[in-house]
């Protein structure tokens, strides 16, 4: 992508930190991209976007919402689900329907439920900065980062629980202690030089796992190179 | 940086590889086997006000060891040596680093380390990160780190040797040189292979891909640090060393490059091996 791209970002709804956190660097993003969002005017959504960012989690009860994701997809080469709700799910996960305020709202899921995702960025919510590398790599093109975030994508689902399952009792850890670090609730401890859930702080975020030295290399094997050697 | 590591380049991106040592006497004598480049790098950079603090590891006793943060001279001193266990770089990091009187670090670690500060830095996901306080990434060649508790109780089964006597374990060729009570036991290297962590067994990494600077031996030039240097400004701080006289710095002869391409190559076969059975 030679020339500034065109971004779009569209919130789906949540708790708003995401669509936050992109605005709180807004003064850097309009020099590398035009950016296109509620939070700065009207947005026109039948107007063709390089690259559309989607925040927030798709209801699976809220037809309108699905018929608009489905929309979005159609009119972009790239979508990107940005955040943990719209890339692993994250809290809203634990939604089981009969809530106020919205009791007919029941199911949440990651958008990549619903149409297909090119890339995934966990994060609740991803630092300010990480959107300019974001667009730095969609410029370049190709890299790790890239490389990462589409495995995310088709992962479609990470979290603490994963991270215990897929890396810590099947002994590929090698407590480097990269998940405590990350973890934004301290739902991880060492215990006996490995990492043990706290499982009621666990937000489902995934940052967890995209920080892991041993996850990342397993996540773009399984997901990346596979369909390659197919 | 590419991922996976291409097999034809098993070392990854890399601007130039060297041979050098510490310039500093005093610095060699601690070492085994190899320069104390890598130590007379880092002294450069803290006594020339390059970074702050420096994050490594020391061992404490046996094969263990503790995360330190040096910054001055005779702190780093003390942490110079070949460290064998991956150390959880937790909350003492987090702690050092949000010391506000530290600004700049250099980091020493493993391959897994140096990936995992790395991706900190390509992207910062939680705004708490002290990913921009990290200025540079040293990391060291790797075959795996054992299994602690396995190895050692392996040690006592199979050669009677008790834990707490270990004063000293390091590799020479293809065996294994275990130091304990002045005695020495050599293994050979891949007897002790299964007692690795699994997830030193499917890493594919030998020098540290994800690094400003990879360091590590070279048999043929025993006295030698091997440094790869990846990034323009690990190529500044290295001649600026040089011309300081903290490190006597040459560009490597081919074969060297070669001889660590062999057993990049190799690590990544046996990655490549142990992944097919996890996954």
């Amino acid at each position: 992508m030679e020339h500034k791209p065109s971004i779009l970002v569209y919130d789906l709804g949540g708790c708003e930190g995401c669509p936050l956190s992109i605005l709180r660097v807004y003064p850097e993003l309009k020099e590398i991209a035009d950016l296109y969002t509620h939070h700065l005017g009207e947005i026109d959504l039948d107007k063709e976007y390089d690259v559309a960012v989607i925040t927030g989690p798709i209801c699976i009860n809220e037809p309108e919402d699905i018929d608009i994701l489905k929309k979005i997809r159609s009119r972009v080469r790239t979508l990107i689900a940005y955040g943990s709700c719209a890339s692993v799910g994250g809290i809203t996960l634990f939604c089981r329907g009969g809530q106020e305020p919205r009791p007919e709202h029941r199911t949440f899921q990651p958008i990549s439920a619903i149409v297909n995702v090119d890339y995934a960025i966990p994060g609740c919510p991803p630092a300010p900065n990480l959107f300019i590398a974001l667009v730095n790599s969609l410029r370049g093109g190709r890299g790790y980062f890239l490389q990462l975030f589409a495995s995310v994508a088709r992962a479609k689902r990470l979290s603490g629980f994963d991270l215990l399952d897929n890396i810590v009792l099947t002994g590929l850890c090698i407590s480097c202690g990269a998940c405590i670090i990350s973890c934004p609730t301290n739902a991880l401890q060492m215990i006996d030089r490995k990492p043990d859930l706290i499982v009621e702080k666990c937000i489902r975020c995934g940052t967890c796992c995209v920080r892991c030295p041993r996850f990342t290399q397993v996540l773009i094997q399984k997901y990346v190179l596979k369909k390659e050697v197919i | 940086m590419a991922y996976p590591i291409p097999i034809d380049k098993p070392l990854g991106e890399y601007k130039s590889v060297y041979l050098a040592r510490a310039s500093d006497e005093s610095i060699r004598r601690r070492r085994i086997g190899s320069g104390g480049a890598v130590t007379a790098l880092l002294l450069y950079m803290i006594e020339n006000n390059v970074v702050d603090a420096v994050v490594t590891a020391r061992r404490t006793k046996g094969v263990t060891g503790e995360i330190v943060v040096a910054r001055s001279r005779e702190e780093l001193l003390e942490a110079a040596g070949t460290k064998w266990s991956v150390l959880p770089f937790t909350l003492k990091l987090k702690e050092a680093l949000s010391d506000e009187s530290i600004k700049k670090v250099a980091m020493v670690g493993l391959p897994c380390q140096a990936q995992f500060l790395w991706q900190m830095k390509l992207f910062p996901v939680l705004e708490t990160d002290f990913s921009g306080k990290i200025h540079f990434i040293v990391s060291l060649f790797c075959i795996g780190t054992f299994a602690t508790e396995a190895f050692l109780s392996s040690l006592h089964r199979l050669y009677g040797i008790n834990p707490d006597q270990v004063s000293g374990i390091h590799i020479v060729g293809d065996t294994l040189v275990i130091k304990y009570d002045n005695n020495e036991k050599k293994i050979i290297l891949s007897e002790a292979i299964p007692y690795m962590q699994l997830g030193c067994l499917v890493c594919p990494d030998y020098t540290g891909i994800f690094s400003d600077l990879s360091a590590g031996i070279s048999e043929q030039f025993p006295g030698f640090t091997v440094l790869i240097s990846r990034s323009n400004k690990s190529e500044k701080y290295l001649k600026d060393a040089a011309e300081k006289g903290y490190i006597e710095l040459l560009k490597a002869p081919v074969h060297i490059a070669e001889e660590i391409e062999i057993k990049a190559r190799a690590k990544m076969i046996r990655a490549q091996k142990y992944m097919t059975l996890v996954l």
